[in-house]
């Protein structure tokens, strides 16, 4: 039985690249909608709210608290097994955009709701995914 | 939308279990022929075959996609077949275009069939594509998310909001699986019920989903055949009669699923259908839930006013939606009781909705069962579709 065992990639579209990018040079990056003044995420080839083309992009102070979490500890992709524990978790930046993440540079056990957190990227492959850290206190 | 429209007057099913050596024409062939069967219609009298989308089985889909049923059946009087696909509420599509092919005149009478073989699917592309299929390949997948951790992140956050118990969730399971150990068709027939403490020891897959309050992916069928509400009072033949339904869709993508749009979906979704129905949720002798994992329940007790808000755990450890309590729920045991069949769960509510209006139900009939509340939801969770069915219109 074999398994593929490459991690993947994110699927990037023409109008997210800039995200991308700006992640491997250590930045979170939110598009933004110069018309209609939204924050928009993910990252769209027109504004969801206004179906503008006029779109740019702000970074963002990755603060942000966790609005949710789960840890996992079994059944994951093969490709994946080698990271166990780790938690998956939706944050809210500042800015009001909700993210998928990874909880990181903690235990599983301190992880709570509420919880301010900060982005830090880790590699994969040739891309840098923002996680999040607990903010020191 | 359909009040009294049209009607279920036929099933058929094969008991949810692993089967690999069976082909899934082999299961559509006794699926399909029941269903006709119990209706009272000749096969010749289908005129219809529109296909439940099976999931993560690309050649069958294949094959019932361009048009091979109702040859394979020898449905000499089909005029035309289709395949549908909205993964879970797959089923509810199927009925609706059913309704307009019955309205339409394109068909007088419609068969609806569902089939799924997971046991021979190589278990890396099971994996493969449970781990890719209603998650966004951008800004999900690549973090390691799958189904149970999605569902992890929504039931995390509902016990944090209600102060829902594990021991409380635990409950779920054992009052699914005390329906389903009372069902022929159930993979877990005649199995000991587990206790919550059970639930509880069985190992933390991602929190706070226990391997128990999981699913087993199984192999499975069934079939419906469904008429115009008029011809099915017609043939006084019990039927099962689509009274109200309501739909709201949420988001593709599980990020981008607000907590709250979700509860208030499922809150509109159950009042309007009820109420196109003309009834209120006292009429409802059934409330036939399908959301795949046993941790959404509570919420949608909650959502549709079974149990009072933050009380729908407590409900269930109460043993008020067990086998025997006072709220029959879910009488196939959902997901978790059934076995999961990909698209089939939903596909399988609807013939036990239609098995219990009709009275068919043996020893989970629920007494007196004039009106069932049913819902499907597609993806991992891009929609609610509440629809009501009674035993008359």
């Amino acid at each position: 039985m074999e398994f593929d065992m490459t991690k993947p990639n994110p699927e990037v579209q023409p109008w997210s690249m800039k995200f991308w990018e700006g992640t491997k040079e250590g930045k979170l990056f939110i598009q933004f909608c110069k018309d209609c003044k939204s924050y928009i995420f993910y990252p769209r080839k027109f504004c969801p709210e206004c179906w503008s083309g006029n779109l740019g992009w702000k970074q963002a102070s990755g603060k942000a608290t966790i609005y949710t979490f789960s840890t996992a500890y079994d059944m994951v992709e093969p490709k994946f097994m080698d990271e166990l524990p780790y938690t998956i978790a939706y944050v809210d930046l500042e800015e009001g955009i909700r993210l998928m993440t990874r909880i990181v540079e903690c235990k599983p056990e301190d992880i709570e709701i509420g919880m301010p957190v900060e982005v830090v990227f880790y590699p994969r492959n040739d891309f840098m995914l923002p996680y999040f850290r607990p903010v020191k206190k | 939308m359909s009040r009294g429209k049209i009607a279920i007057i036929g099933i058929g099913e094969v008991p949810t279990a692993s089967m690999p050596d069976r082909t899934q024409w082999d299961i559509l062939y006794d699926t399909c022929m029941e269903a006709v069967r119990d209706s009272g219609l000749h096969k010749n009298d289908i005129e219809g075959a529109i296909c439940v989308s099976p999931q993560a089985q690309p050649k069958i889909t294949a094959e019932l996609s361009f048009g091979k049923l109702p040859e394979e059946l020898g449905l000499k009087g089909c005029r035309d077949t289709v395949v549908c696909n909205a993964g879970g509420a797959s089923t509810s599509n199927c009925l609706r275009l059913a309704e307009q092919w019955i309205e339409n005149g394109t068909a007088q009478a419609v068969l609806i069939p569902h089939v799924t073989v997971h046991s021979t699917v190589p278990i890396p592309d099971l994996i493969n594509f449970f781990a890719q299929a209603g998650v966004d390949l951008q800004w999900e997948y690549p973090f390691g998310s799958t189904y149970n951790i999605i569902m992890g992140l929504m039931a995390k956050r509902y016990m944090h909001e209600t102060g829902c118990t594990p021991e409380e969730m635990a409950s779920v399971v054992t009052a699914l699986r005390s329906w389903a150990a009372k069902d022929p068709h159930s993979i877990f027939y005649g199995k000991e019920v587990p206790s919550v403490e059970k639930v509880m020891q069985s190992s933390l897959l991602n929190t706070p989903l226990h391997k128990r309050e999981s699913n087993v992916l199984a192999d499975g069928g069934c079939a419906m055949v469904v008429v115009s509400a008029a011809e099915a009072k017609k043939m006084k033949r019990p039927a099962a009669y689509k009274l109200g339904e309501s739909v709201r869709y949420f988001s593709g993508t599980p990020l981008m699923r607000d907590f709250h749009k979700v509860v208030e979906g499922f809150y509109l979704t159950g009042k309007e259908s009820l109420a196109q129905a003309g009834i209120t949720k006292d009429d409802v002798s059934l409330w036939n839930i399908y959301l795949a994992y046993s941790l959404a329940h509570p919420l949608m007790a909650e959502a549709l006013e079974v149990a009072p808000l933050g009380q729908g755990g407590k409900y269930f450890a109460q043993g008020r939606m067990s086998f025997g309590g006072d709220i029959p729920w879910s009488t196939i045991g959902d997901a978790v009781g059934r076995g999961h069949t990909g698209s089939g769960v939903s596909a399988a509510l609807y013939v036990e909705t239609a098995r219990q209006l009709m009275g068919k139900a043996g020893e989970r009939q629920v007494k007196d069962c004039r009106y069932v509340f049913q819902n499907t939801a597609g993806g991992s969770g891009f929609n609610n579709i509440a629809t009501v069915w009674g035993r008359d219109f």
